[in-house]
């Protein structure tokens, strides 16, 4: 019986240090603030970007707003929307501006046809 | 070793007084006394300190048969036997010995009739408790080797209930089966999408990923990926409104797979945002025979590096090396490091997934293999499994029936990944979730390579586990 209730204890365990060091990411900080295109998206339109410190972030354009999640990984912006999309955003400048890659093919650079660039308009969020 | 006098003294073992009989020695602690296979010459009774008796074969394992402490002998079966010894005796501590020649053995034999019985009785004994732990041995191998449908219910159930639990609680959940029960999206055949195209009288949408689209397309289609649908609906929209200035024109949306995740739902969606006139090809593969096309030569999809699992996944590669050396391929030790890698991999790529379900989901809609109702479940269970199953391996619980249920996911991502290649389907593999791994030979290797390490562990793997036999550990003590 104590054998089992040690296995058990094991398993579980195990499953939480797991579970723990898989939601770790780094600080995000530095990149949380509001952002805007730096060109009208296709001529039509800016997309304002608001990236705010507790992982939660919204896509608006055109008057519409989505809102999605962002961790930092490896120095990029991973954005994950809730249909499943990862848009991943590459830093520069110091953060003030970003590069996000519309693929969401999970380049590691920004495809020039694809690459949106933002400038960062306001910090903190 | 140091031999004292000999001895006149009068001496009792077990009971029997024995005269004038053999010399005393004293030994140091690890002292080897008799090894097992050499000549029989000299019978013992041990005064004072412990030894142990054991067996060993000839690749090293040890099997303790019993410690022995004052009082009682041992050497006595080779001598009655005549045959090599059939066990080793190694002093425990510094241990007191009477040592008897086989001479004086057989004379005390035959002028002691008390003993001669006692060491039969003692013989007989020995045979009988022999018998019951050759019996308890057979059971706990036999425990040990067996499988049962409860070990794959466990960990498959354990799975299940993980996946929909955490799922519940996560704030990037999905549901279980997408879209189901909402309602049907009219279908248009396509000889009449194909009318439709020659007379400008659609437009035409592909759902699917930008590679896929980029890769090949319907010529003119615009590209409105499912997946970026909620960010780039106003861009399309707009676009729209700037082809079709007479608002006349359907929107045929195009681009399922065997899943129809990516077109289906598109037209649900822009049905849901107002758009009337919207259907979907039927059937969903047709488009690539009946349209023109156009597209760019397939290029190799985005990657990202998978960093330390990316390297412990070669590992698996070196078994095809390691098992053509036949010691090496059957060593329990091997089996042992087999689990530990397997389960190192399996729980860091389970976990880069659990907790975005949804990535993982269109991963899977990407191989085109999975009917629309399995993609889901299968993206939910199939990471926990993973854990699970990671876990089983690295803990040594149930390890056969854990590589077995690896060994046939490995089996799934070969075809999968073969299918991929043959296909020129522009993904990444989807193995870890939010890397993009490149498909190729290498990574069906790797696959492979994991494959025949299930197999070793499910056919060799003894050593550190904890299975109905019990707890088994480097030597087996009975």
């Amino acid at each position: 019986m104590k054998r089992y209730s040690l296995k058990w204890a094991a398993i579980l365990g195990l499953l939480v240090v797991c579970l723990a060091l898989g939601g770790c990411g780094e600080s995000r900080s530095p990149f949380a603030g509001t952002y805007r295109s730096v060109e009208p998206f296709v001529g039509k339109s800016y997309i304002d970007l608001e990236l705010k410190e507790n992982g939660k972030g919204t896509w608006t354009l055109e008057g519409k707003t989505v809102e999605f999640t962002w961790v930092v990984n490896d120095g990029r912006i991973w954005i994950y929307t809730k249909s499943g999309a990862i848009i991943i955003v590459s830093p520069g400048n110091g953060g003030k501006m970003l590069s996000a890659d519309m693929t969401a093919d999970w380049h590691a650079g920004c495809p020039p046809q694809s690459c949106v660039t933002f400038r960062r308009v306001q910090e903190g969020g | 070793m140091t031999e004292g006098q000999d001895r006149s003294s009068e001496r009792k073992v077990d009971g029997l007084i024995l005269h004038e009989l053999g010399q005393e020695v004293v030994l140091p602690a690890g002292a080897r006394i008799v090894t097992q296979g050499e000549a029989p010459e000299f019978f013992y009774i041990i005064e004072s300190g412990k030894v142990k008796v054991f067996r060993e074969t000839a690749d090293g394992i040890r099997t303790e048969l019993t410690e022995l402490a004052a009082g009682a002998y041992f050497g006595e079966v080779a001598l009655v036997t005549g045959q090599p010894r059939t066990a080793s005796v190694e002093a425990m501590e510094e241990s007191r010995l009477i040592k008897v020649s086989k001479a004086e053995f057989d004379h005390l034999l035959d002028h002691n009739p008390q003993l001669s019985r006692h060491i039969i009785n003692q013989l007989s004994q020995w045979l009988v408790h022999g018998d019951r732990r050759l019996e308890s041995e057979v059971v706990h191998q036999v425990k040990l080797r067996q499988i049962s449908w409860f070990d794959y219910a466990l960990m498959i159930g354990l799975s299940i209930i993980m996946a929909l639990v955490v799922n519940i609680y996560n704030d990037n959940k999905i549901p279980l089966i997408q879209d189901w029960g909402k309602g049907a999206v009219p279908e248009i055949a396509l000889n009449q999408a194909l009318e439709a195209y020659q007379n400008n009288k659609a437009i035409f949408v592909d759902a699917r990923k930008s590679a896929f689209y980029n890769q090949e397309h319907i010529k003119g289609a615009m590209n409105l990926p499912l997946i970026l649908f909620d960010l780039m609906y106003p861009l399309f929209r707009f676009t729209v409104e700037q082809t079709d200035t007479e608002k006349n024109k359907a929107i045929i949306v195009y681009g399922g797979s065997f899943s129809r995740r990516f077109d289906l739902e598109l037209a649900r969606s822009l049905k849901s945002k107002g758009t009337e006139r919207v259907a979907v090809l039927s059937p969903y593969g047709g488009w690539s025979t009946a349209f023109p096309l156009e597209g760019q030569k397939p290029k190799a999809p985005a990657s990202l590096p998978l960093g330390i699992p990316g390297y412990v996944e070669w590992l698996p590669v070196g078994i095809f090396v390691l098992i053509l050396i036949p010691p090496i391929r059957r060593s329990p030790y091997l089996s042992v490091a087999c689990r530990l890698i397997l389960g190192f991999i399996f729980i860091s790529f389970a976990l880069s997934k659990i907790m975005r379900p949804a990535v993982f989901a269109l991963n899977v809609v990407d191989y085109g293999l999975m009917p629309a109702w399995g993609v889901n479940l299968w993206a939910l269970v199939l990471s926990w499994a993973e854990l699970v199953v990671g876990l089983f391996l690295i803990l040594g619980i149930r390890t056969r029936a854990a590589a077995t249920l690896i060994g046939a996911m490995n089996v799934i991502f070969i075809v999968g990944l073969v299918n991929a290649i043959f296909h020129h389907l522009p993904i990444n593999c989807g193995c870890v979730g939010e890397v993009g791994e490149p498909v190729n030979w290498w990574k069906v290797s790797k696959n492979a390579g994991m494959l025949v390490m299930c197999v070793q562990i499910f056919l060799y793997d003894r050593f550190f586990v904890l299975d109905r036999g019990g707890f088994t550990l480097r030597e087996r003590k009975i």
